[in-house]
């Protein structure tokens, strides 16, 4: 195995350029940079090297991987609805979904790529073999039509699991909208993020349907260590998201406490939004404007009240007999300074659909976030969605919430705990 | 189970209107041969029984009623009535999921048509899609057909030999129906030709990949102008312009879209009769090995999902869903036949790919409409856009499943 390995290495720049962008590092993410190019890459792509060796373990017994885990820099993002009434067949396919997410996270196929049958059908497609893991992480999450009357699971369901509830200006199109079942690959390679979301869709046909996906290409959350990626309206985004072990425990993992199910311990919940962005009509407004919808200065990212990009926002500082950060910018709505201290995870993308039917660009954010308790979005959200100055260039129009179990230990599955 | 007694020669319409025809090549109704090939029975020497089925309506919706719903072995007569169920157009008995016999096209108010099998002892269903209580039940008394033997090698190899059979009553029935269709259109009468169109589709559909090979002597394989499914069933989409437009299509462009039976219709009509009957004759040259049926099967869902879901195939009619059935009864009748070999290989596999059927076919029920011709919904823009997507995952959860069945059979 180890030649295969060896062959297997390789290293991108994180930002792409320079020519000289495979080194010789030893191995690791954030390894230092050792380019003779060093010279020409911006000081912010510091501990940016990507290592395609890097495989997250899937079999930890504790969180699922694809959370705390360093944000990849892409994602495939897919719902699934449940096609089946039979509370085995659920079984079935989380078990099969845990043994291939194993799998894949270790770069290997889930079946033959090339059966020695000439009748034979590849058990795996193939479009990743031999790409290695690339850090993929495929985080699985639990609708809640897992726990209505079809699979006689009701009193398994995580207590704060429900449908979000209507919220300001959601324009959420049903296509785009819930999901039995949610599978979110991220992946330094795309091609292996992709290819994990169809092999895993293949394995689950007969007994899910797809029903929405979004395919994000470049991180827009930075997490521990990470720089801060920017959005596709040009600003940096997660300045300020939750990153440190002691605030993640506190604001994302359930512990078991509150009534929780014990099952969930050590799980989270998710909550996926598509947010489509009004480009045309956003690249065509001032500089000052961009700014104040933010909060936020583009070029820096400092909040309005500061200078660097990491100056606590100060929103009581007034200027020319104004508030330096308007109230109604994103950063002052959503800071925990004025929201009781509310924090989420995020963990979100950028991504484009190509051209919409008026042949404008179609993007925008793939927006993913954990907590531990799903009210938080929805306090965040009324709020945003109630007075942002970003609504005029944003539309939520599509969401799932999931409630995200525990990493099996070896010899389990995602979700076991559901049929004991 | 009876392998044996498979399959009467059940022609498409009602015989009363088979009476003017030159049937070319099918038996006629009531002349069984479905006792050829080694019935275990000996109840011929009983003499024949005979069971009356009633189509009516009800308050409880259309029911199917047979005389009786126990016979002894040997030979059985069916004969169906339909009295006033217009929602009941076809009968079958089924055996072990395979349509041992089958009526079609049961209009209220026709004579009965009927149809002679000879059965060995076991479990039958008699099924009327659409009834209130669409499977009833039928039991055999007496001696079993052998059931056959052997490895699983030799039970693929006689499925898939018996499977010949199933295409050639296809084939039959196509002529036939094809000949009627071109009689209408001779006649100018418009709607009777596009009734017609949709009795006469689903034959090809079923065995299509069967028959989809042929090239006419003397033309090379990539001339279309001797590819007999390109003269067949050729779509606009896919047309050669220097072949020009011939087959089916091009027919249904007309009394469809045209509204109108010209001179050209005829021709065309004249001409789709003579292509079917060469490829009626061009198909009895055909041997089946069991791959070929598991290929076949993927190959007619490949179908569904090509050009049915897309609302390609049927342009101007918008009877894809009814090709959709006859493409999914096509590749359940090739499973059905290998089914008893496939369950010694993988009896998993098997159960799934039954089950799958189970889901494709209930779907498509909730489709059915007697009223429209063909006997299901019109797919139209606004259906694809609201079941497209049902449709084709559930079929695709099918094909997945059946996609496997070529390596199993090969290498049994």
């Amino acid at each position: 195995m180890s030649g295969l390995s060896t062959s297997r290495r390789r290293l991108i720049q994180g930002a792409g350029v320079g020519a000289g962008a495979v080194v010789a590092v030893g191995a690791g993410f954030a390894g230092g940079r050792a380019s003779a190019d060093a010279a020409d890459i911006p000081a912010t792509d510091d501990g940016e090297l990507v290592d395609l060796n890097v495989e997250h373990a899937f079999y930890t017994g504790s969180h699922q991987a694809g959370i705390e885990t360093p944000q990849q820099r892409h994602t495939v993002f897919m719902t699934f609805d449940l096609t089946t009434t039979s509370k085995q067949d659920l079984q079935v396919l989380l078990a099969r979904w845990s043994a291939g997410i194993a799998q894949l996270q270790a770069g290997l196929p889930v079946g033959s790529v090339q059966p020695t049958n000439p009748s034979g059908v590849p058990g795996d497609t193939g479009e990743a073999y031999d790409l290695g893991p690339a850090s993929l992480t495929v985080t699985l999450g639990l609708g809640p039509g897992v726990f209505d009357d079809r699979f006689g699971l009701a009193d398994k369901k995580p207590k704060l699991l429900a449908d979000l509830p209507q919220l300001p200006s959601d324009r959420l199109r049903p296509e785009l909208t819930g999901g039995d079942l949610s599978l979110q690959a991220c992946a330094d390679d795309p091609q292996v993020a992709y290819h994990a979301i169809r092999d895993l869709a293949r394995l689950g046909r007969g007994t899910v349907n797809t029903r929405w996906t979004v395919m994000g290409f470049g991180r827009a959350s930075a997490g521990k260590g990470q720089t801060t990626p920017r959005n596709l309206m040009g600003f940096k985004d997660g300045t300020r998201n939750v990153k440190e072990p002691a605030q993640i425990d506190e604001h994302v993992w359930l512990d078991g406490t509150d009534g929780e199910q014990a099952w969930m311990s050590g799980g989270s919940y998710m909550v996926a939004r598509k947010i489509q962005m009004n480009i045309e009509i956003w690249d065509s407004s001032d500089i000052t404007n961009q700014e104040q919808v933010f909060g936020r200065t583009k070029g820096e990212g400092a909040p309005l009240s500061g200078k660097k990009e990491f100056d606590t926002p100060d929103f009581h500082k007034v200027v020319d007999g104004k508030p330096a950060i308007p109230p109604t910018s994103h950063v002052a709505l959503a800071a925990p300074e004025n929201n009781d201290g509310i924090r989420i995870l995020r963990r979100g993308y950028n991504y484009t659909d190509g051209i919409n039917d008026l042949g404008f660009l179609d993007a925008g954010l793939l927006f993913v976030a954990y907590m531990n308790d799903p009210d938080s979005f929805v306090k965040l959200q009324t709020k945003l969605g109630g007075s942002d100055k970003l609504n005029e260039y944003i539309a939520h129009i599509g969401s799932g919430i999931f409630a995200v179990p525990p990493a099996p230990k070896k010899g389990h599955y995602l979700g076991e705990a559901l049929f004991a | 189970m009876s392998t044996a007694s498979r399959r009467a020669a059940v022609s498409l319409v009602a015989a009363v209107s088979l009476a003017s025809l030159a049937a070319c090549g099918s038996s006629n109704d009531d002349a069984s041969d479905a006792g050829k090939g080694g019935s275990a029975t000996t109840a011929a020497t009983k003499g024949v029984s005979h069971v009356a089925v009633t189509m009516a309506s009800g308050s409880n919706g259309d029911a199917c009623t047979p005389s009786t719903t126990s016979v002894p072995a040997g030979p059985v007569t069916f004969s169906v009535k339909n009295e006033s169920a217009t929602g009941l157009t076809e009968l079958e008995l089924l055996q072990d999921q395979k349509i041992i016999g089958e009526k079609e096209s049961l209009a209220p108010g026709l004579p009965a048509a009927s149809f002679t099998l000879t059965l060995g002892g076991g479990t039958y269903q008699i099924y009327c899609p659409g009834a209130a209580t669409e499977t009833i039940d039928f039991k055999v008394t007496g001696q079993a057909s052998a059931t056959p033997t052997g490895s699983a090698a030799t039970l693929l190899a006689q499925g898939a030999s018996d499977y010949g059979k199933y295409v050639t009553t296809q084939v039959d029935q196509m002529v036939t129906s094809v000949q009627k269709l071109q009689q209408d259109v001779d006649s100018g009468n418009l709607s009777a030709a596009q009734k017609q169109y949709g009795e006469a589709r689903p034959f090809y559909e079923k065995i299509e990949s069967d028959v989809d090979g042929f090239v006419l002597p003397g033309f090379k394989p990539t001339d279309n102008k001797g590819n007999l499914d390109y003269l067949v069933d050729m779509r606009a989409s896919n047309l050669v312009p220097a072949v020009g437009w011939h087959g089916f299509h091009a027919v249904e462009r007309d009394i469809f879209a045209n509204q109108k039976i010209t001179a050209k219709t005829k021709q065309l009509a004249a001409e789709l009769t003579a292509n079917v009957q060469k490829l009626a004759q061009l198909s009895t040259t055909l041997t089946y090995k069991p791959e070929d049926l598991a290929n076949g099967a993927a190959g007619l869902l490949e179908e569904v999902q090509a050009n049915k879901i897309s609302g390609e195939e049927e342009k101007y009619s918008h009877i894809d869903l009814v090709d959709f059935a006859a493409n999914v009864e096509g590749a359940q009748q090739a499973f059905a036949y290998l089914k008893p070999g496939l369950t010694a290989v993988d009896a998993t596999l098997t159960a799934t790919i039954g089950q799958r059927f189970d889901t494709v076919n209930a779907m498509l029920d909730t489709y059915r409409d007697p009223a429209e011709i063909g006997g299901y919904k019109r797919y139209t823009a606004e259906l694809k856009k609201t079941d497209a997507n049902k449709l084709s995952q559930t079929v695709q959860a099918l094909q997945d499943s059946l996609a496997h069945l070529a390596e199993k059979v090969a290498t049994a």
